[in-house]
């Protein structure tokens, strides 16, 4: 007994040594962020510091950031953006991936080229990406409002598609949908090829015509991913920065109630510009409060998904 | 019978046309790219295919650019995502050897408890991350872009997942033989694990080559470790209309992670999706 008790006691010291290097960047830097987090967002930058010195000499608010938060109209709105932008998103990457998994399913000659070329955008970065499409949708210029005006459509020539309030966000979407769909079509043909085949030769036997099939066998059986893909979506959503940033910063601005607000500044994005006034403290609140809604959805998901019994 | 040949026929045709419709969409923004970065300045709107000469004017010039140097810029990125990469799958295959094939003190509470920051959506570490940066000193330094996003929590349960694969009776031949722990890790754990490690390091690379928030702010516009996303950002918003040398720095970026994905796309798809085909 007392032989065993040592013999994991040097096992775990062992263990221990083999995780310290993780560890420790994990506590610093991962761990400890999530405390220091609340702890800043009690406190508010003074208006004597030096840039090395300004997170030590930051003072004591209490609550205030996180009361000046809830009154802020446009943090509510970042919230309404974001919400806009998952509910754009999520379904038109959806129906893409499935599209390009059905399609390639058929495992015609050529089909794992295809299927590289539509995942290859998935690996490229984000800003760059974005960068070319601010290029392609660009107004007086830009190739998609050329070619739209070749076909007749003239609506998007003067303010291009990032410039026009009513399509800021589905340019941004379709742009990610594209980079993004070669991820959630092999999700899709992975669950796809594990559908055995007899259901379908039974189908076919039922004289089951094409439409019937993907609606009864395939669509039922991918449902996993689909929630996955909506789970995955909706923090992503909460996440986005980076193609904002590169394709519109937030904007272009509507009066709202007398307010003037910009169309595409999503969460992220907002947080990001209190960062970028210095805003430290309220950021911190900012932060906790999108963890909070983040952490609600996960969890109202899970509930959903026991519920459903997936 | 003949019949059911022709609509094969038809039905298959219809399925190419299909997939290289979706191709000419996916791979239109990187065609065109390409394209305007061959372009002179006057002739980036026109459609047409009229070419700068030599045709990599473009290129030669945001090279040798004296206040956006990208050629620094790539190799600051490239530095930055090699190191990090290197450093990630190294700590997580320490840390996965430790969790596939050791028993210790709080082995499953503390796996659960770092599986369970994976929810915790990244914006939330931006603040607090810049704080403790700002104090170590480590504005406009290499260690501030790559250190903080070192300690990858998926890359660590990939590393068990597999680790755990390779058997026992292995490391135990080995210590029978005298082997130290390190030995065993270097000499037997590592090889067997190429494939993920392989896994690991490219994917860790593609995320440290496109951490774009983190490396804005890590970076002020002075610094000389800007990395190629940043040099882009800081250019395009200088110079708004020179696209042709946006895109000539867009593919910088984009070509050679993409050169790369053509030799090693079955890690990346596959390590990509890991977490997600799991159930």
């Amino acid at each position: 007994m007392k032989w065993r008790l040592s013999k994991k006691l040097s096992e775990s010291i062992t263990a221990y040594l083999f995780l310290l290097p993780f560890l420790v960047v994990f506590v610093v830097f991962l761990g400890y962020p999530i405390i220091y987090s609340l702890y800043l967002s009690f406190r508010s930058v003074s208006a004597t510091t030096d840039l090395y010195n300004i997170f030590s000499d930051m003072r004591f608010v209490g609550f205030k950031n996180y009361l000046t938060l809830l009154k802020d109209f446009h943090f509510w709105w970042s919230l309404v953006t974001t919400f806009y932008y998952a509910i754009l998103y999520i379904p038109l990457l959806i129906i893409v991936s499935l599209i390009l998994a059905v399609i390639l399913s058929n495992q015609l000659k050529g089909h794992s080229f295809f299927r590289s070329v539509y995942f290859l955008p998935n690996v490229l970065d984000m800003f760059v990406v974005g960068t070319i499409w601010t290029f392609l949708y660009a107004p007086q210029g830009g190739v998609i409002p050329q070619l739209l005006e070749l076909l007749g459509i003239r609506y998007f020539s003067q303010q291009g598609i990032l410039g026009n309030p009513r399509t800021a966000m589905l340019g941004v979407v379709i742009a990610l949908v594209l980079k993004n769909a070669g991820f959630g079509m092999i999700l899709f043909l992975s669950a796809i090829q594990n559908i055995p085949t007899c259901l379908y030769e039974a189908a076919d036997i039922d004289g089951a015509n094409a439409w019937q099939k993907f609606r009864f066998l395939t669509l039922p059986l991918v449902r996993p991913i689909i929630l996955f893909m909506v789970i995955t979506g909706m923090i992503g959503a909460l996440n986005s920065f980076t193609e904002i940033y590169a394709m519109t910063a937030g904007k272009p601005s509507v009066v709202l109630w007398g307010k003037s607000v910009d169309v595409t500044q999503v969460s992220g994005y907002y947080l990001f510009r209190q960062w970028e006034r210095m805003n430290y403290g309220y950021a911190a609140a900012m932060s906790y409060l999108l963890l909070i809604i983040t952490l609600i959805i996960s969890w109202l998901n899970a509930r959903w998904l026991r519920k459903k019994g997936v | 019978m003949k019949s059911a040949k022709f609509s094969s026929f038809w039905s298959r045709a219809i399925l190419y046309l299909l997939m290289s419709i979706g191709g000419l969409f996916v791979l239109f923004p990187f065609f065109w790219m390409v394209l305007v970065a061959l372009k002179p300045d006057s002739e980036v709107f026109a459609l047409n295919l009229k070419l700068i000469h030599p045709l990599w004017k473009n290129f030669l010039d945001i090279l040798h650019d004296p206040s956006y140097p990208f050629g620094r810029f790539f190799i600051n990125s490239l530095l930055v995502a090699t190191v990090g990469a290197g450093l990630t799958t190294l700590i997580c295959a320490f840390g996965g050897y430790a969790f596939a094939k050791k028993n210790f003190y709080g082995k499953e509470a503390l796996f659960w408890a770092l599986m369970a920051t994976m929810m915790i959506p990244g914006m939330m570490f931006l603040v607090p991350q810049f704080a403790l940066v700002t104090r170590f000193h480590w504005i406009n330094t290499y260690q501030g872009m790559i250190v903080p996003h070192l300690a990858n929590v998926f890359g660590l349960f990939l590393m068990r997942q597999y680790m755990e694969t390779i058997p026992d009776s292995l490391l135990e031949a080995a210590r029978i033989d005298g082997a130290s722990e390190l030995q065993i890790f270097w000499r037997i754990i590592m090889p067997l694990s190429i494939t993920i490690v392989t896994m690991l390091f490219l994917l860790s690379f593609l995320f440290h080559w496109s951490n774009f928030l983190w490396q804005l702010v890590v970076n002020t516009p002075e610094s000389d470790k800007l990395t190629l996303p940043i040099g882009l950002a800081l250019f395009k918003g200088q110079y708004t209309a020179e696209y042709a040398k946006m895109m000539a720095a867009a593919c910088f970026s984009i070509i050679p992670i993409a050169v790369i994905f053509l030799f090693a796309q079955k890690f990346f798809i596959e390590g990509l999706t890991a977490g997600a085909v799991k159930e």
